[in-house]
């Protein structure tokens, strides 16, 4: 039996079952190995990347 | 109010997690013992409002195993769904779409046939021809349930002209670590004809189940993939 | 800035998949004739020109110190130069505008100079006999016909050890050993084909499993298969029809992390696809970073105008020349069959 939809409670959760069905696309997580950061350095010439330390980017 | 508010709130993700949860296990398992009312703990509106989010995919165990035979009660409380929540008019397409599909399939699943359900409210997929890869993608995937087999027919049609941007979408969901996104992707992929080999589908659903096993629509998505459609294994 | 030789367009240009044609018809593009093809080689000539133009001025850091060839550290001296190289040749060479050519043309020139035409080489190879690099940077050299006799004579001696057969790398890195090789007119010490087959573009690697450094390592494939855009043909057609697939979708994802300098590179390797579908987008996009001096930094947004000038050079300098690079890539490869296609030329001047 479906309990009373009181109007407050109601309204939110309608809100959020929008919310979950059109909801926007969550941040980027973006991961790289730390593996190959050493030999990027002088393994990486010529164009593979380049010499400066990168910033993480997780956002 | 407010704080009931926010406790029914939180408990719309626990209760949606857990209906997800049921489905898959119902997917996975051999024989058709599913019953939507069985994997709802109560009634209440919390429950109606999950059905609403998870849409078509609160049947999909009856699309594989064949038709329901538990009596009327999984009719009922998809009605007071329907009911509960129809799609406003400013609503999203995603939000159309997926009451759609919800529709869809009830007449097609449950007992007592098509008749007297609400009306499908129109939906348009102008936007499957004209979106940018990346937003066609993501919105693709919040309509994963509509992959069910009979479901929709006319946007299947449509995504599989952009199967190759679907793909693409995968790649980039799959970089966002939104396996969600990814989970949903795959699946329509998984039904869709010409999915290109080098994207490595099968493995790509396998790593996806993996990475995203936290999230139980993850684990519907992909399961569904698997049982529909093979893919993934 | 005028843009040589150019038909008034109306049509889109070529090779649009459906995704990319939706993309234009959602970026506001101005329903103009002169849209399309003719606003697009606009574009990419001012990045081109902006680009070479910064980067002449950055000449200075470009200079190779005194320990160039013992203590200085090799990524920092060496590496600059060598990009500096290899990309200005080929910009020289195929840029259908004079200012372009003349620009990379004096780069290139001063370049060489910095090598002592060539008398670096020998010093690298006497005293790091095993190391890879500098064979890679004569080789860019070569590739232009300036040759030193005494690196040559050295290189041959070196290159024919078995010691030298011993993978140090990655097969993305011998991959372009072995294009140098070819480049100076040794033999090559391994098979290309065997080892391109072994690299992250010869296998095929599932799109969505690689982070940053493997995109690169595609990128680069693509480099040492094509001769750096020269030679698209080259490319086996499966690797083709791979790359058409899924370099869109790391251009795109690149462009949200705002990684410019893989764009341009994910820019290049579009360029020289068959059909090389023009992404106008993804380019506007790119044009976004560049700053008004015509430098683009590595990642991000731009740099700060009190930003130490050895800092901006070395944040920008790499991803400039690449955009100079992807940019006149493009700009050959975009221009439809109808209009007078620029002549690839040889080298203007004997040098």
């Amino acid at each position: 039996m479906a309990s009373q939809l009181t109007a407050p409670v109601g309204a939110a959760l309608a809100a959020e079952v929008e919310d979950l069905l059109g909801s926007a696309e969550p941040e980027g997580i973006y991961r790289d190995t730390r593996e190959c950061t050493g030999i990027l350095l002088l393994a990486g010439l010529l164009l593979l990347s380049p010499p400066t330390p990168r910033p993480k980017s997780v956002r | 109010m407010a704080e009931q508010a926010q406790q029914e709130s939180t408990s719309l993700s626990a209760v949606v997690a857990d209906v997800a949860t049921g489905v898959a296990l119902a997917l996975e398992g051999e024989c058709g013992s599913y019953a939507l009312s069985g994997v709802l703990a109560q009634d209440d509106a919390v429950a109606l409002a999950a059905i609403r989010v998870l849409g078509a995919d609160v049947l999909a165990p009856y699309a594989l195993h064949g038709g329901a035979a538990r009596g009327g009660a999984d009719e009922t409380v998809v009605r007071k769904a329907l009911a509960a929540y129809p799609p406003r008019a400013d609503a999203s397409e995603v939000s159309v779409w997926t009451y759609r599909g919800l529709v869809e399939a009830s007449r097609a699943y449950l007992p007592g046939g098509p008749g007297g359900w609400p009306p499908e409210p129109p939906a348009e997929s102008e936007w499957v021809r004209t979106e940018p890869w990346p937003r066609l993608a993501h919105r693709a995937s919040q309509l994963a349930a509509l992959s069910l087999p009979g479901l929709a027919p006319g946007l299947a049609a449509d995504l599989a002209v952009r199967t190759e941007d679907l793909a693409r979408g995968f790649v980039r969901a799959v970089r966002r670590r939104d396996w969600l996104q990814a989970a949903g992707l795959g699946r329509w992929l998984a039904r869709l004809p010409d999915v290109p080999e080098t994207l490595g589908l099968d493995a790509g659903l396998r790593y996806v189940r993996r990475m995203g096993d936290s999230d139980a629509r993850v684990t519907l998505q992909v399961t569904a993939a698997r049982r529909f459609h093979g893919r993934g294994a | 800035m005028t843009v040589v030789g150019e038909a008034a367009g109306g049509a889109v240009a070529g090779g649009d998949v459906p995704g990319e044609a939706a993309e234009r018809a959602a970026a506001d593009e101005p329903a103009d004739p002169m849209a399309g093809p003719a606003a697009d080689h606009a574009l990419l000539d001012a990045m081109t020109v902006g680009a070479l133009t910064w980067i002449d001025g950055m000449r200075p850091a470009f200079r190779l110190p005194a320990a160039a060839a013992t203590e200085a550290d090799p990524d920092h001296a060496l590496k600059p130069l060598g990009e500096l190289a290899e990309l200005t040749h080929l910009v020289r060479d195929h840029h259908p505008l004079p200012a372009a050519r003349g620009l990379a043309d004096g780069l290139f020139r001063f370049a060489w100079e910095q090598t002592g035409q060539g008398e670096l080489f020998a010093e690298l190879v006497r005293n790091e006999p095993q190391a890879t690099y500098p064979v890679e940077l004569y080789g860019v050299f070569a590739r232009a016909g300036l040759h030193h006799s005494g690196t040559e004579e050295l290189l041959a001696v070196t290159t024919s050890l078995r010691h030298w057969r011993v993978a140090r790398e990655d097969h993305t890195r011998t991959l372009g050993v072995l294009n140098a090789e070819h480049r100076i007119g040794l033999t090559p010490h391994a098979d290309f084909d065997a080892v391109l087959a072994l690299t992250g573009l010869g296998r095929c690697a599932e799109p969505w499993a690689l982070d940053r450094h493997g995109v690169y390592g595609i990128t680069h494939d693509v480099f040492h298969v094509t001769d750096w855009g020269r030679a698209p043909h080259r490319m086996p057609t499966p690797l083709a029809e791979y790359l058409r697939l899924w370099t869109p979708a790391w251009t795109e994802t690149w462009l949200e992390e705002k990684l410019w300098d893989l764009v341009g590179e994910l820019l290049a390797v579009r360029a020289c696809l068959p059909g090389a579908a023009h992404d106008a987008a993804a380019w506007q996009r790119l044009a976004g970073a560049q700053r008004a001096d015509g430098a683009v930094p590595e990642t991000g947004s731009v740099p700060p105008d009190d930003i130490a000038p050895e800092d901006l050079f070395l944040g920008c300098y790499h991803s400039t020349l690449v955009t100079a690079f992807a940019a006149t890539l493009a700009r050959t490869a975009a221009m439809p069959p109808a209009s007078p296609a620029a002549p690839f030329r040889e080298s203007e001047t004997a040098l």
